[in-house]
């Protein structure tokens, strides 16, 4: 089958490929860019640990076709932390312990950072349901709602 | 209690920025040059002969660059209980027969996933079905179909424990109750699957990055069934994406991965989907519950018989481990003075069972804990009180099995009891259930039969004070390399930077068992704190004759200072005494070794965690759908080491075993797994999950290094029948067959009406 | 594993039907994909063209009149439905259906028409949009044409879309005073979908007590989303009292056509389906009756 031009920035990165129409975000993300910061835990859309920003709204990149992302401007985990230094997000998670395993944590602090940039100060249950999609088995999410919950209570401002 | 500089402080996860900066590597993840990747072709049938495979046209397709089955290995049959031949029964590659839908019969290495997948299209298979027997109570009748030549009536393992005289302890009860209970199995559902890549290399030796619990096991039983010489094997698993007991028997990818390198000597790399994770990995043992219980009519434990038949699965597995734990903690955590337990575990055409997190002891913690609130209903009594008094206690023997030696049991029923009744009055529909459990800290077993110690650690100090640290103990998430690397700071005298961990490598790190059975804070950890100790002795010694104290002051180090203990103002910086330390040893590095085995302590496990956990759960009456809204639990894990470590593993136990209880439901039909995928196979998400309070009961265990002892498998055990419990406090049902889904709640309130009309 | 296909973007409507057109019976539409993709993957739907229609900008959006009601176009994600003003003032029970339904990421990007297209009678929006006496915009190359949601739902997975055919419009009339709309799905875990689900739109008499109108749609309870219409019938122009309702639970649990699957028995769908059925009669019932803000 015959590849088609994709244009597509990532972490503030532009690139230009040539892929073929049946690649996932995901794929595209993880083998031709190789960002492998974000994973894949299923093959049903179910377990959203390939959450990235795709215009600034969160997304399951397995569930999208890389030509649909064409023209988009899309962020990974890999690019929450310019020049080196961690999000307010980020640091939280590192204070709280929000993570274990780690593999559900990349789409875990995508959507957590969503969460925050669309609505600064959301409560515990906005907190859950923003999560909601993305499966965790090693925390039991309570110390992952007590990071954004952190954020949220503007103990992580920025320093300007 | 003693004040520590490193251990019990909220310190950052060592591997915390790897994890949160999507830096961190896990085997999911590598891509090496001239990769080639694979599919296993597995089989359709639950029970049947392979007659012809033919790989011809598979092997044509372009891209394909090689195809094996049983035929390519040298066919031997592996198992983790390498003592007992008898229990070493699975090829992994089938030759002749297979035993389960699933069951891998080919492998195909190709140049991309999609190739790999149309070759498998390509091969043919011709199988003879046979006859299938997919429940352990059918499969043991005369005359079902026979899995393995040598199991009679398909009996695998057969387990007995007793002590006391159960008859007369009957003879004596005021009341006695029979229950039968149905634990489910369960899967793993790791975030990271199964997976590997495996690299054979001219030289003749093989290198495989996997997702592991063990890279010495898989080292090692790798080497066994590819006939290559151990140490000419090399497993890599620096990251590991969750195991909870899936990740430390030899797999399909490991196997197959390695199989199709050492043809084509390229890396072959194999992820398993999510669907073969369902279908084919190991899965927690599905149990058929007996019990006999006979009290004194004040609550005192009698008697128990407890009668257990296992759905095996097609291979022993770690199945034989889980037909033990359950039958000794089923006696957990009291005193019962007599006891009776007969398992069976008996082989099913079914994907095999084994070990899953808990191992055996929720399944009898549930039943138990179940039987116990009806008792304690029966008679009358308060559920706080009749646990009271049986409680273990410090310094109690289990006859003939173990010796408790730490055991805050009665501590945490006092922490409970009080928050039960801060709650109040609840409103209708809503109960509080309990349930108490213990737990080992690592098992004593060998049936692996290593020769090498349980765990060991290398310490050395280089010329500016950092220390390097080899483990062979793995972090799958539950914290090890930051709970080590804990314990090495505090036992040196240094601060968790001053330290740097290499494990995830059978190159260079010494052995270890693996992360399973809850073994590593105590064995690797005191394996650790040995080394430690004899590293921070070579620098103490070098202060003392720096210092030449009189010669009745000792000396210790902490937080870099090096000082004598009864003058602490006295003393040099750590990093000076290091440097001279070096220079004294004609430039070597200091150096140390520690290591860890189990002696004589018990049938076991050195030492037991115990706690009390607490469920309150709404049911709506007109759907028996479940609520949890609280969940507090008060456990004893002897001293804790890594506080964020101990409350992170407490709530992913709670919500792993909360599934357990009412929303993970593996529906088979004739050895086919119908709901094979994270939509219809159910785990708890976030908006499920209730307020999770922990409440720690310190105690020291003596065994345990710093008096640590486990905490991430126990927290497992309560759940299930806390919320049982809850369902019946709330409901005045009982539910004995996991899970507890709203039909079935619904179904036994039907029942209730139908009794209460009669 | 995904087959190759052949990939065509369109930009317009009109470009969207000519393509549909151009590769008769031999296509499949791509809109948000958080349906169809799952589908590819497994290898259960391999069209030779795959037309993605997620660009087109005409096709998104949420226009409110006062007169003529709501129209959303087939491009619309269920984010923007969920976030819109004039649906949360004017439909709120559209706001709520959206916010249980899957997950943010899955809404962000999935459509309403792509739900609606895909058929899937346990889908929420199906028996909400019904209640709410919803109609839909179809067009060819050729015509447009509009008809009740209600008949655009013909079996599992099975809609009125003619080959060739692209879901443009779905059109909610204005509500009329005194209604109330309410939803709920049966499901163990949150946001996902009901093993049984019932959307309920009650209307009140303008001046008097009883039911003017009522509407009682049923969802995972047959092959599409139903109305129970008899038991609709016992309430319109009744007052809500607890044996009708009692009665109205029984009967619509009678007419559904519910299966058994892994998740539930026929008998426990039924069960759900009288339960769901009583909770949101009454629920509707109590929301129609309140004065008017």
């Amino acid at each position: 089958m015959e590849k088609q031009l994709l244009r597509i920035t990532v972490n503030n990165e532009y690139h230009e490929l040539y892929v073929k129409p049946k690649r996932l975000l995901v794929e595209v993300l993880r083998d031709e860019l190789e960002l492998t910061g974000t994973k894949r835990g299923c093959n049903t859309g179910a377990c959203c640990a390939c959450t990235v920003l795709l215009n600034g709204v969160t997304v399951k990149s397995c569930s999208i076709l890389a030509m649909q992302a064409d023209g988009t401007e899309v962020t990974t985990v890999e690019g929450l932390a310019e020049g080196g230094k961690l999000s307010p997000i980020q640091r939280s998670f590192l204070d709280h312990g929000a993570y274990q395993c780690g593999f559900c944590t990349s789409g875990m602090l995508i959507s957590a950072t969503a969460l925050i940039n669309e609505k600064p100060s959301p409560t515990k249950k906005q907190i859950k349901e923003a999560i909601h999609g993305n499966i965790c088995r090693c925390t039991g999410y309570n110390s992952i709602i007590r990071a954004i919950k952190a954020v949220a209570e503007g103990k992580y401002k920025e320093e300007e | 209690m003693k004040k520590y500089s490193v251990i019990n402080t909220p310190i950052h996860n060592i591997d915390g920025i790897a994890k949160i900066t999507g830096r961190a590597e896990y085997a999911f993840d590598i891509k090496l040059p001239h990769m080639l990747y694979g599919k296993i072709l597995r089989s359709p049938y639950p029970h049947a002969k392979i007659l012809k495979i033919n790989t011809k046209k598979a092997e044509g397709l372009t891209g394909v660059k090689a195809v094996v089955t049983g035929k390519d290995t040298l066919g031997i049959k592996q198992g983790i209980w390498r003592r007992f031949k008898e229990l070493c029964d699975e090829e992994i590659l089938a030759r002749s027969k297979v035993r389960y839908i699933g069951e891998p019969v080919a492998a195909v290495a190709a140049v991309d996933e999609d190739t790999a997948e149309e070759a498998m299209d390509l091969i043919e298979i011709e199988y003879e079905s046979l006859p299938g027997v997919f429940e352990p109570i059918e499969a043991i009748k005369e005359g079902a179909p026979q899995l393995h030549e040598h199991a009679e009536r398909n009996i695998n393992v057969t387990r007995h424990i007793e002590w006391g005289d159960v008859d007369e302890g009957f003879k004596k009860a005021d009341h006695v109750r029979e229950d039968w209970f149905r634990c489910s199995s369960q899967h793993h559902v790791c975030m990271e699957t199964h997976n590997a890549v495996a690299s054979f290399t001219p030289d003749k030796k093989l290198t495989v990055w996997t997702s592991t619990q063990s890279h010495y096991y898989i080292q090692v039983l790798l080497s066994w069934v590819l006939g290559l010489r151990e140490n000419d094997v090399r497993v890599i698993s620096r990251y590991t994406g969750g195991g909870f007991g899936s990740k430390f028997e030899l797999d399909s990818a490991q196997f197959c991965s390695s199989l199709l390198s050492m043809k084509l000597f390229k890396p072959v790399k194999i992820i398993l989907t999510r669907e073969e994770e369902f279908m084919a990995t190991k899965r927690r043992t599905p149990m058929f519950y007996y019990l006999r219980t006979g009290v004194k009519k004040d609550g005192t434990f009698l008697a128990k018989e407890g009668r257990v038949f296992t759905e095996g699965g097609a291979y022993t597995s770690m199945g034989a481990t889980a037909l033990y734990l359950t039958g000794f903690f089923q006696a957990f955590p009291y005193v019962w003075p007599s006891y009776r337990y007969d398992g069976y575990r008996v082989y099913t055409n079914t994907a095999p069972t084994s070990a899953m997190r808990g191992f055996g002891a929720p399944q009898a913690t549930f039943c138990a804990e179940t039987q116990i609130d009806l008792i304690a209903n029966d008679l009358g009594i308060d559920p706080i009180k009749i646990r009271r008094k049986n409680a273990m206690y410090p310094g109690y023997e289990v006859p003939g099995q173990a010796t408790i030696q730490s055991c805050g049991l009665s501590q945490c029923l006092d922490k409970i009891e009080k928050w039960i009744k801060s709650q109040g009055k609840l409103p209708p529909n809503r109960g509080i259930g309990i349930a108490a459990y213990g737990f080992m800290s690592g098992g004593i077993f060998n049936w692996f039969d290593t020769p090498y110690a349980f765990s060991s650690a290398v310490i050395q100090v280089n010329i500016d004070g950092k220390v390097d640290l080899y483990i062979g103990s793995q972090d799958m998430g539950q914290g090890s390399n930051t709970t080590m690397t804990m314990i090495c700071a505090e036992e040196l005298g240094v601060q968790v930077e001053d330290i740097r961990l290499h494990m995830g490598d059978t190159e260079s790190c010494p052995v270890d068992l693996g992360a399973w059975g809850s073994r590593e804070t105590l064995m690797q950890g005191n394996a650790v704190k040995m080394a430690a100790a004899k590293a921070k002795q070579q620098i103490i010694e070098y202060a003392a004759a720096k210092l030449s104290p009189n010669i009745v002051y000792d000396l210790d180090i902490k937080d870099r200072w090096v000082h004598l203990i009864a003058r602490p103002e006295r003393g040099l910086s750590y990093y000076d005494v290091v440097k001279e330390a070096i220079r004294g040893k004609d430039g070597q590095p200091i150096i140390a070794r520690g290591h860890y085995t189990p002696h004589r302590k018990g049938m076991i496990s050195p030492a037991y965690s115990f706690g009390v956990q607490a469920v309150d759960a709404e049911v709506d009456p007109d759907t028996g759908k479940i609520t949890l809204k609280n969940c507090v639990t008060a456990h004893d894990c002897g001293q804790v080491i890594n506080p964020l470590g101990v409350k992170g593993q407490l709530e992913g136990a709670m919500a792993m075993a909360a599934g357990y209880g009412y929303t993970e439901d593996p529906s088979m039909d004739e050895g086919k797994i119908l709901n094979p995928n994270l939509v219809d196979y159910k785990v708890l998400r976030a908006t499920e999950m209730p307020e999770t309070k922990v409440i720690e009961v310190e105690t020291y265990e003596p065994e345990g290094p710093f008096g640590a002892k486990e905490a991430g498998e126990g927290l497992t055990n309560p759940t299930a029948g806390a919320l049982g419990n809850a369902v019946f406090h709330a409901t005045g049902l009982s539910v004995k067959n996991l899970p507890i889904t709203p039909e079935k709640v619904l179904e036994a309130l039907k029942e209730k009406k139908k009794k209460k009309k009669k | 594993m995904i087959r190759d296909f052949v990939y065509s973007k369109a930009k317009t409507v009109k470009e969207a039907l000519g393509l549909l057109e151009e590769h008769k019976e031999n296509y499949k539409i791509i809109c948000g994909g958080q349906s169809l993709l799952i589908l590819m993957r497994q290898g259960l739907v391999a069209p030779a063209n795959l037309i993605d229609i997620k660009s087109i900008e005409e096709l998104s959006y949420i226009n409110f009149k006062p007169k003529d009601g709501l129209k959303i176009g087939a491009a619309t994600t269920h984010s923007e439905i969920e976030k819109s003003s004039p649906v949360k003032k004017h439909y709120p029970v559209l706001v709520s259906m959206e916010k249980n339904l899957a997950s943010v990421q899955t809404r962000n990007w999935g459509t309403i028409g792509g739900n609606l297209a895909h058929g899937d009678p346990a889908g929420d929006p199906g028996p909400v949009f019904v209640a709410l006496n919803a109609t839909v915009k179809m067009a060819n190359k050729e015509r447009e044409r509009t008809i009740p949601l209600e008949e655009f739902f013909i079996d599992y997975f099975e809609t009125a879309l003619e080959d060739g055919e692209l879901l443009l419009e779905v059109q909610l009339p204005v509500v009329p005073p005194r209604t109330a709309t309410v939803y709920e799905k049966f499901n163990i875990i949150k946001n996902d979908q009901g093993i049984v689900s019932v959307a309920v739109s009650i209307t009140m008499e303008k001046k008097g007590s009883s039911c003017k109108d009522a509407r009682i749609v049923l969802g995972a309870a047959a092959s599409i989303p139903i109305r129970a219409k008899k038991a609709e019938k016992l309430l319109i122009g009744q007052k809500l009292n607890n044996g009708l309702l009692e009665k109205i639970g029984k009967r619509a649990s009678k007419e559904a056509d519910p299966v058994a699957d892994i998740h539930a028995s026929e008998e426990y769908r039924r069960h759900l389906v009288e339960a769901l059925t009583k909770r949101m009669v009454r629920k509707a019932w109590d929301q129609a009756r309140k004065p008017a803000r």
